[in-house]
């Protein structure tokens, strides 16, 4: 019985073996690589510029307001471990029009070379209530967060299956894993990234996609983090909660190493265990404060 | 040894017996129920209606041909089962315009009363290799797919929630559970569909929302199971053992609606995530011998 037992195990690990070596892509050496970073005048984008820069990459910050762009310049340059560097900026809207993306992508390729990893950064966030959260955000939500992610990734990919190298980075959010209350809007917009990196995961093979998702950190944290696991994985999770939220909504995406594998085989049952009283703890959360606030309703009207 | 893990057991139902009442909505009953169906001119849609229709629900048909509205029309009412019984057509692009939608919403409530269960069928699919899909389809079918379930979604909501009553159906697909080859631009458009149910169905609490999901099926068999889950008020609904097996694999952090079914997930999501390794790995191996066959007769195409 144990020796079944081990027997299958032993089998299971050799077909992981067969498996994994069609999973891990071909590393990418940051120093010299060129990054383009959207998003990447404020937070988690400039960040991640900072951390590319620190090893030695070439880059291209793409955002729309220009004063911001070069005092992110300016902050990333003090970071530089050579004279060869450089910080090239860009004012766009990613999301306004895709000829304009492709200009600038093709600008940044004429004077930095073709594009190495591309990080889309660019997006916004919005909370409130479903009926509450005016009409336009729903489209203007999805427009920055997911087309604007589309338009850059589009212009570049033509380049990277050429070359049969390159990264394209999605940031995500832990709304892009689970639906929160409150975020009708935004969820939807992390959602469709995750559709469009496991789509489009399976077309070129050698570039491989990540979705960044994080708890409360900060953003040189997630920065750390996102551009350690750009360099072969193909999701990128911060802190305990992150961690076990990517093991449980791993659902049908793609795995770059056994380990990771195996490890979300084993705990996607007890995870899922967790996470149902979690649903129901959320449950009560939003039907007493249902009950707290009719109750504040009738206050009103009788006092 | 084996007793305690009976006592973990019993444990265990008891705790999810405790969770289970929060989670089952008020039953809906058909007959005589308010349903709206977008893109109820044809395919799924129509099915869902026709579905409706014969337990006794009145209909509001929303698409935007009026000629196929009519023809769905007439072929919906041969399957009348009283007098009473009525379909309304309203033409209408659900992506346009927000007030539009909230107009013809308005008029449907008018004229057949407040809305019971809202059915998200209008969608459009397309399939291509990212670089060579047209750049407006993202934007197209993320429009049309989206915001075309957002709008109408809008528009009955504050309804629902005072009277406390109400189903809101998105139809999804597979290609909403996970990233298929050549899928994009419609991939994306269908995970944004489950973002949204699943953040909605935290708000109101008693509106059941559901992604429908299907391997090859008829439209038939697609509606029957889209409205007998969304009667008994499941999250999820699917066709098919694939389909079954996706839900289960993909739940991550959705809803659920019985004990047997958070029980099924907790059971089998390790032994499906396993069979996916492999299904993806398989994936892979397709895609890369195509990319090898493409190289091979490029390479023969120039030489010849």
């Amino acid at each position: 019985m144990l020796l079944l037992a081990a027997a299958f195990l032993v089998a299971f690990v050799l077909l992981l073996y067969m498996v994994s070596p069609l999973i891990s892509p071909k590393p990418l050496a940051l120093p010299g690589a060129h990054v383009v970073v959207t998003g990447g005048s404020s937070g988690i984008g400039k960040s991640i510029a900072i951390e590319c820069y620190k090893q030695g990459a070439f880059i291209t910050l793409v955002a729309r307001n220009e004063d911001k762009l070069l005092q992110a310049k300016k902050e990333i340059e003090k970071h530089s471990i050579n004279d060869k560097q450089v910080v090239l900026c860009i004012s766009v809207d990613v999301s306004q029009d895709y000829n304009q993306v492709e200009n600038v992508i093709k600008q940044a390729q004429e004077k930095l070379g073709p594009v190495d990893m591309l990080v889309n950064c660019a997006g916004i966030a919005m909370a409130g209530k479903f009926e509450e959260v005016e009409v336009s955000a729903f489209e203007r939500l999805m427009s920055v967060n997911y087309l604007g992610s589309v338009y850059p990734s589009r212009a570049v990919i033509a380049t990277m299956k050429e070359r049969c190298v390159g990264r394209i980075v999605f940031v995500s959010s832990q709304a892009g894993q689970l639906g929160l209350f409150g975020y009708t809007a935004y969820s939807p917009s992390k959602f469709a990234l995750r559709g469009l990196a496991e789509a489009l995961q399976m077309e070129p093979l050698e570039t491989k996609l990540i979705s960044g998702t994080s708890s409360v950190c900060s953003p040189e944290q997630v920065a750390k983090q996102i551009v350690k696991d750009a360099m072969g994985n193909f999701n990128s999770s911060i802190g305990s909660d992150g961690y076990m939220l990517s093991l449980l909504t791993c659902g049908m995406s793609p795995v770059t190493s056994i380990t990771e594998g195996l490890q979300q085989v084993v705990t996607m049952g007890l995870f899922r265990t967790i996470a149902l009283f979690y649903l129901g703890s959320f449950d009560s959360i939003v039907r007493r404060c249902m009950m707290q606030g009719k109750k504040s309703e009738v206050v009103d009207k009788t006092a």
